[in-house]
């Protein structure tokens, strides 16, 4: 048995013994488990859930053992990942801090941050928000207008962040700001921490179409930072910010890591809607075959990423390739999102008062998920990349 | 694909040889030339002098054990250049057809011929204009078959063909019929993809032996499957082509007094269709791993790779003749050639609306 085989059996049987049986259903956004002073846990089970994962490290299973996380090799950590999946085991945590900034932190981050934040975040005792679009900042990010002025021992930061996810629960936030007016866009840029305690920070909820209001907008009226804040250099922000934007993207593509599963399979949804024939095939042709493709596209999604995952192993990955993902993993959770709203029929038109959660839940992930092929780059900054960069063709 | 260092070298020398041999002037040498042949006989025995044939099959058996994953690399090469060979037709399809139902006796008698290419055969098993895997008109009497079969590939130079038939129970049977067997009438004819194909008509045609192997429907489906699998790989190649040569193109044109790839409307065109290529690659490449681990049951695996390469490669092509404007139109370039082998590579083995029906009922919709 080699020692990958070993490693697996270890897992599954720590996951059979820690992973309370409530914590192996499709998860529900209402029982995510949040970091931060402001979040609390769902349920008992949810905790003790947690906490066995925290103390293994595991919530961040390949950050150094040093910091608190788990110091699996990627092999490991794709074992972990798979007997999770296997066992249907929920995500430990959530945090932006875990899927964004850390990554980042630990590439770019000082001694002294990586000692005070990272195992912070691996705790979850922090929530963390992004503080990248501005309100004339989006595609155009590195156009950002809020500005951190030089104090001496500290910066003094102004301006306002938009579409930062729960800004109004988060402890920190991590934001691109403009250090140097007066150099090239990208080259004024740096990349600062900032209490969300601070004296002159508040939010705004967003109210958005799927009724809800996970956006806000967050504003900084002379906000006061320590010059110890700064992550990387002094108007090298855009390094670090892009660093940060792989993780994100890479997330994205694969959005059920982060958003809610829906416990109903689109098949299993439109047999019991649907007109079926006496051969047991739905009627309606058409979206017979829209549901047959688009079954075919999410398997072969999962094919692209073995693949990916296969070449990085094997050193013959194509650089272009993972440029991808983002694009066709949002797009096709809209296919499918569209799928299931027209299954749904007229029943799919009501987002509240029904006697159905569970319909509901799907009209309201439809709406949110509009969202999807808009953050982090939206498709179109996305197919811009993979044309210049991916196919080389001139900017 | 992701292939081991063996793999990458067999690859490499295919790459090499086809490029030498294999061009695309020697598709359109056939394509325009007076000979009946449905390929060039000394480009197929360098092929098999390379063991092309017996890429996948393994080393006890005569082969040189690449493995399904080295076959799929070899078909992929072969659509860049569009290389007009047996391989598809007789080293993959009919030699499956053999392997999987044939009696051990047949098998042992007839593979060797096939895996070396000292024998070429093709197995006829379409009606009429549209396909069907299972056979409807022609039928087995006693020791003789009649029907008419249509699209059967490289049918006037392979040595035997392989003919699916229905039985006075009408169960499949699979005749093994000379090319020059009394009652075999073959009408050939190149089609637009440059290519030979035949219409095989059966009157009273005498049958050398009749295949024995213990489970035909089965053995039928997964040697359609494994064939269908390869033209896909075929097919990838061709897209990739089509892909880098429409992007090699807006590299260098230019109008309006700038290179016509910095228009941001082309270069999503192109941004896209090479997601939906990857996409397709990967599926294509898992159904390969699928069939290298060992999958009794392919159609899944066949249905996904045909239709995805399938749409992408009606795509592609269709872009690449847009995007190479008034040249895309003519002869002289390739394109077009790369466009007509698209559209015969959708018919053969079931275009995307069969292997989508048929992937709808596997997954019991």
């Amino acid at each position: 048995m080699t020692d990958n085989d070993t490693f697996r059996e270890d897992v599954r049987s720590w996951l059979e013994t820690h992973c309370p049986v409530s914590q192996r259903q499709p998860i529900v956004r209402e029982e995510q488990i949040w970091a931060g002073s402001k979040s609390s846990f769902p349920s008992d089970d949810a905790r003790q859930w947690f906490e066995a994962m925290r103390d293994k490290g595991w919530t961040a299973p390949t950050w150094p053992r040093e910091y608190g996380g788990g110091g699996l090799s990627n092999d490991q950590a794709r074992i972990l990942e798979q007997e999770m999946a296997r066992l249907q085991c929920r995500p430990a945590l959530y945090d932006m801090g875990l899927w964004m900034l850390g990554p980042a932190l630990l590439t770019y981050g000082s001694p002294e941050q990586k000692a005070l934040h990272i195992p912070r975040i691996v705790r979850g005792k922090v929530r963390w928000a992004q503080g990248y679009s501005e309100p004339g900042a989006g595609s155009d990010l590195a156009s950002l207008s809020t500005r951190a002025e030089d104090q001496g021992d500290h910066f003094v930061v102004s301006g306002s962040k938009i579409w930062t996810t729960r800004a109004d629960v988060a402890d920190w936030i991590f934001c691109l700001v403009r250090t140097d007016p007066d150099a090239a866009k990208r080259e004024g840029i740096s990349f600062l921490l900032i209490d969300m305690t601070s004296e002159g920070v508040s939010t705004r909820p967003i109210p958005l179409i799927s009724g809800e209001s996970e956006f806000c907008q967050t504003f900084f009226d002379e906000v006061r930072v320590p010059k110890e804040n700064l992550v990387g250099e002094l108007n090298s922000g855009w390094l670090v910010a892009k660093e940060l934007l792989k993780h994100e993207r890479k997330l994205m593509a694969t959005m059920e890591a982060i958003t809610e599963k829906v416990d109903v399979g689109l098949v299993d949804l439109a047999k019991s809607r649907l007109a079926l024939s006496e051969a047991g095939r739905f009627v309606d042709g058409d979206l017979r075959s829209r549901i047959a493709t688009h079954l075919m596209h999410a398997d072969a999604l999962h094919h692209l990423n073995e693949t990916i995952y296969r070449g990085m192993k094997a050193g013959q990955l194509d650089p272009a390739l993972p440029l991808t993902l983002k694009y066709i993993g949002t797009t096709e959770q809209q296919r499918k999102d569209e799928l299931m709203l027209e299954i749904l029929g007229t029943d799919g038109l009501a987002m509240t008062g029904t006697d159905s959660v569970e319909h509901e839940r799907m009209v309201r992930n439809w709406a949110y998920n509009k969202a999807h092929t808009i953050a982090g780059g939206t498709s179109e900054i996305q197919l811009n990349i993979i044309a210049r960069r991916g196919l080389g063709l001139p900017e | 694909m992701i292939l081991n260092d063996e793999q990458r070298m067999l690859r490499d020398t295919i790459a090499d040889f086809l490029s030498k041999e294999s061009p695309i002037e020697a598709l359109r040498a056939l394509r325009d030339g007076e000979s009946d042949l449905a390929w060039e006989p000394s480009l197929w025995s360098g092929l098999c002098e390379l063991g092309a044939p017996a890429v996948a099959a393994l080393e006890a058996e005569g082969g040189l054990g690449f493995g399904q994953v080295g076959m799929g690399a070899l078909m992929l090469e072969t659509g860049r250049t569009l290389c007009a060979s047996p391989l598809l037709s007789s080293a993959i399809h009919a030699r499956a057809v053999i392997q999987h139902c044939g009696s051990p006796e047949q098998i042992e008698r007839r593979l060797p011929g096939l895996l070396s290419g000292d024998t070429v055969a093709s197995v006829a098993m379409q009606e009429g204009s549209q396909f069907c895997p299972v056979p409807r008109s022609t039928r087995r009497d006693g020791n003789t078959l009649c029907g008419e079969k249509s699209l059967v590939m490289d049918a006037g130079s392979a040595d035997y063909l392989l003919i699916s038939a229905l039985d006075q129970a009408n169960q499949l049977c699979i005749a093994v019929v000379p090319r020059s067997a009394s009652g075999v009438t073959i009408q050939l004819q190149r089609l637009m993809d440059g290519r030979q194909y035949g219409s095989v008509s059966l009157r009273d045609a005498e049958v050398e032996e009749w295949l024995e192997g213990d489970a035909l429907d089965q053995g039928f489906t997964r040697a359609l499957d494994e064939a269908t699998i390869m033209l896909s790989c075929e097919m990838l190649g061709a897209s990739r082509e089509l892909l880098e040569r429409t992007v090699a193109y807006l590299q260098e044109r230019e109008q309006f007094d700038v290179k016509i790839g910095t228009f941001q409307a082309l270069q999503h065109r192109l941004a896209t269709a090479y997601c939906e290529l990857e996409l397709a690659a990967a599926s294509a490449f898992n159904a390969l791993l699928a069939m290298d681990e060992g999958e009794q049951v392919l159609s899944e695996h066949a249905s996904k790779a045909k239709t995805l390469v399938g749409d992408i490669l009606q795509h592609l092509s269709n872009e690449a003749v847009q995007l190479h404007g008034g040249m895309g139109v003519t002869d002289e370039m390739d394109i077009g050639l790369f466009l007509k082998r698209s559209r015969t590579c959708n018919q053969v083995f079931g275009n995307s609306s069969f292997h989508r029906d048929r992937f709808a009922t596997l997954r019991g919709f």
